[in-house]
């Protein structure tokens, strides 16, 4: 019988400074661990705790792991901490990911913001791993200020990509900032795209008030409740549908999700906060 | 099949002593105090005159949970060990909560080794209620103050207390009934001996309706009709969030999991956790999806009612009235679901 709350242990190989509170840790696991993207994981500090996490890194690979991590509580504070060669360790994956078969031969729509760019960073290069597969990206990803910005050298790459159209807005500049992309929360991107909403998919990924009106743009812009995909990030202390402090009315985010259509959830109880 | 109750408690002494079927340990209802008739817990069983245990009267203050999942647990699977136990004298509510936390904590998606290991090496023993406490409305929730199914052996008192009526409920129930007859006297019932079980029955039965008449105003009890905010606020204006009423729910069983360290080991804990608390489903940045005391209020009706009816098929008050009994504001849950039905 295997142990559910067995972790696999893992090493950090490399940490990468994305943003002042935004760091992505590289990890190798003793073992291998599949997962499906938009799945998450739990990473636990020993002897501190643990969190869920989305991992950041394809789905493709399976013996090193990318998870990056906002430093904005007590697990994340002493993440924030770790050192190359430091111990993690992982359980998981839990829940179900991003139903990326429904995706083929689609205009697919990523809308991110902040961290949430983690998990859509997943997503998006695992699209990219088999981008013949999908007729086109578009990717519109939002942050408070340039700085904030993360994956800054990727994404100069993937804008190199044929299908692929990857837009970026700011909040707001500070003085000390040079921006020339769109200024402006993520969904006013939304208007500088032309994709036909019918039958295709979009994603939404970020803090919750950006969820909420992504959600809500992507509504007005066409696209349906069924084909708006949501990557709800609860409470998931044990990741597997036990400790239920993750539950969305009579769905568990964890096991259920964390990937939701709107459709599913539209209905529930506060899935906003 | 009936035993005397002597001969049933020399046996409970025999399996401990001589190890029977590698039983070592019984759990009985203790009378905590003589003189309070409404204090039972579950203690381990000595044959020390002194101590009153009683199979007979109604549920334990402790819900069944704390003896399969217990309130601090390491669950990492180096550290799980139990041994071969009895339990007796769990009463037709608790048997009720403990089928619903198999279903939670062990099903398709996962099983929690630490409460299956303790389930798997425990016989239950369920006994009829003989008497009910002012808190009980198992009436209420579609239950009975006696089991009909899922113990491995039920016992119904007889002819005042001299002897029980004993069934097996399991084939599990059968090895030990007959590992039993080998050590005691366990004689062939005589005829009229059910129809004294079934009076019996009955007549608790009459009691707990007499003692929830009031509540009995609607077809479904627990059906929760109005969700109107304003209502709970008011339902839950005495309320301070203590957590109590989850802690000793019998099938409250969300928890926390704490990080020890243990040489190089990762080692996982769970402790119970109350969604009643401010903290409970709060993230990361602070967000939380019931900031107020009246909606974590209502999350445990809503989770009792129509969360564990999706998830479990069944609803998750099993009537035993111990919420009622430990609330420091006392909160009647009966009275709740009443105004809210």
């Amino acid at each position: 019988m295997k142990n559910p709350f067995e972790v696999i242990p893992g090493k950090i190989f490399e940490i990468i400074q994305e943003s002042p509170l935004i760091k992505t840790f590289r990890i190798r696991p003793e073992k291998p661990i599949s997962f499906k993207t938009g799945q998450f994981v739990e990473l636990s500090v020993p002897g501190i705790g643990e969190g869920p996490f989305t991992p950041s890194s394809s789905h493709f690979i399976s013996d090193t792991m990318d998870i990056t991590i906002m430093k904005t509580g007590f697990v994340t504070d002493h993440i924030h901490k770790i050192e190359v060669g430091d111990r993690v360790g992982i359980r998981g994956p839990y829940g179900h990911g991003y139903p990326i078969d429904k995706f083929k031969n689609k205009d697919i729509v990523i809308m991110g913001g902040g961290v949430g760019l983690a998990p859509t960073r997943s997503l998006f290069l695992t699209l990219l791993d088999e981008i013949d597969n999908y007729k086109s990206i578009t990717f519109l990803a939002g942050a408070k200020t340039p700085n904030d910005f993360i994956y800054k050298d990727a994404i100069c790459k993937w804008r190199e990509v044929d299908k692929i159209n990857f837009l970026r807005t700011v909040d707001s500049i500070p003085e000390d900032q040079k921006w020339n992309e769109n200024t402006g929360v993520v969904t006013t991107l939304l208007e500088k795209v032309k994709i036909d909403p019918k039958d295709n998919p979009s994603v939404v990924c970020g803090p919750p008030i950006m969820m909420k009106f992504g959600t809500f743009a992507l509504k007005d812009y066409g696209f349906t409740d069924e084909n708006i995909y949501l990557s709800m990030e609860k409470k998931m202390y044990c990741g597997f549908g036990e400790c239920r402090h993750c539950v969305i009315g009579k769905y568990y985010a964890c096991k259920d999700g964390p990937v939701f259509t709107y459709e599913m959830i539209k209905n529930e109880e506060a899935i906003w906060e | 099949m009936i035993i005397r109750k002597e001969d049933l408690f020399l046996f409970f002494n025999r399996c401990i002593s001589e190890k029977i079927d590698n039983y070592e340990e019984v759990l009985l209802p203790k009378k905590n105090n003589k003189q309070d008739e409404k204090q039972f817990s579950f203690t381990k069983y000595n044959s020390d005159e002194n101590i009153e245990y009683d199979l007979e009267s109604f549920r334990t203050i402790d819900p069944i949970k704390t003896l399969f999942y217990l309130s601090r647990e390491n669950v990492s699977s180096t550290s799980l060990h139990s041994k071969k136990r009895i339990v007796a004298g769990i009463k037709a509510c608790d048997l009720k909560a403990l089928n619903i936390l198999d279903k939670a904590l062990i099903n398709d998606d996962f099983v929690d080794p630490a409460y299956k290991k303790l389930r798997d090496n425990t016989l239950v023993i369920s006994s009829d209620c003989n008497r009910i406490t002012d808190s009980c409305h198992c009436n209420l929730v579609g239950g009975k103050p006696y089991s009909e199914s899922n113990y491995d052996i039920n016992l119904s008192k007889v002819n005042n207390n001299d002897y029980y009526y004993i069934v097996a409920g399991s084939k599990k129930g059968e090895k030990f009934l007959n590992t039993m007859k080998e050590h005691v006297a366990v004689n062939k019932a005589p005829q009229d001996v059910f129809s004294l079980v079934e009076e019996n029955r009955k007549d608790i039965l009459e009691k707990l309706e007499k003692q929830n008449k009031e509540y009995y105003h609607t077809e479904n009890f627990y059906e929760l009709k109005n969700s109107e905010e304003k209502l709970w606020i008011e339902n839950s204006d005495a309320c301070v969030g203590c957590g109590a009423c989850t802690n000793i729910c019998p099938t409250c069983y969300c928890f926390i999991l704490n990080d020890e360290t243990e040489a190089e080991k990762f080692v996982k804990v769970r402790s119970y956790d109350s969604c009643q608390y401010h903290g409970y489903a709060r993230v990361a940045g602070d967000g939380s999806p019931r900031p107020k005391m009246h909606q974590r209020f209502r999350n445990r009706y809503l989770c009792k009612f129509s969360y564990f009816n999706s998830n479990f098929d069944t609803i998750g008050c099993v009537g035993c009235g111990r919420c009622i009994d430990a609330c420091p504001a006392e909160i009647d849950f009966r009275e709740v679901v009443k105004k809210s039905n």
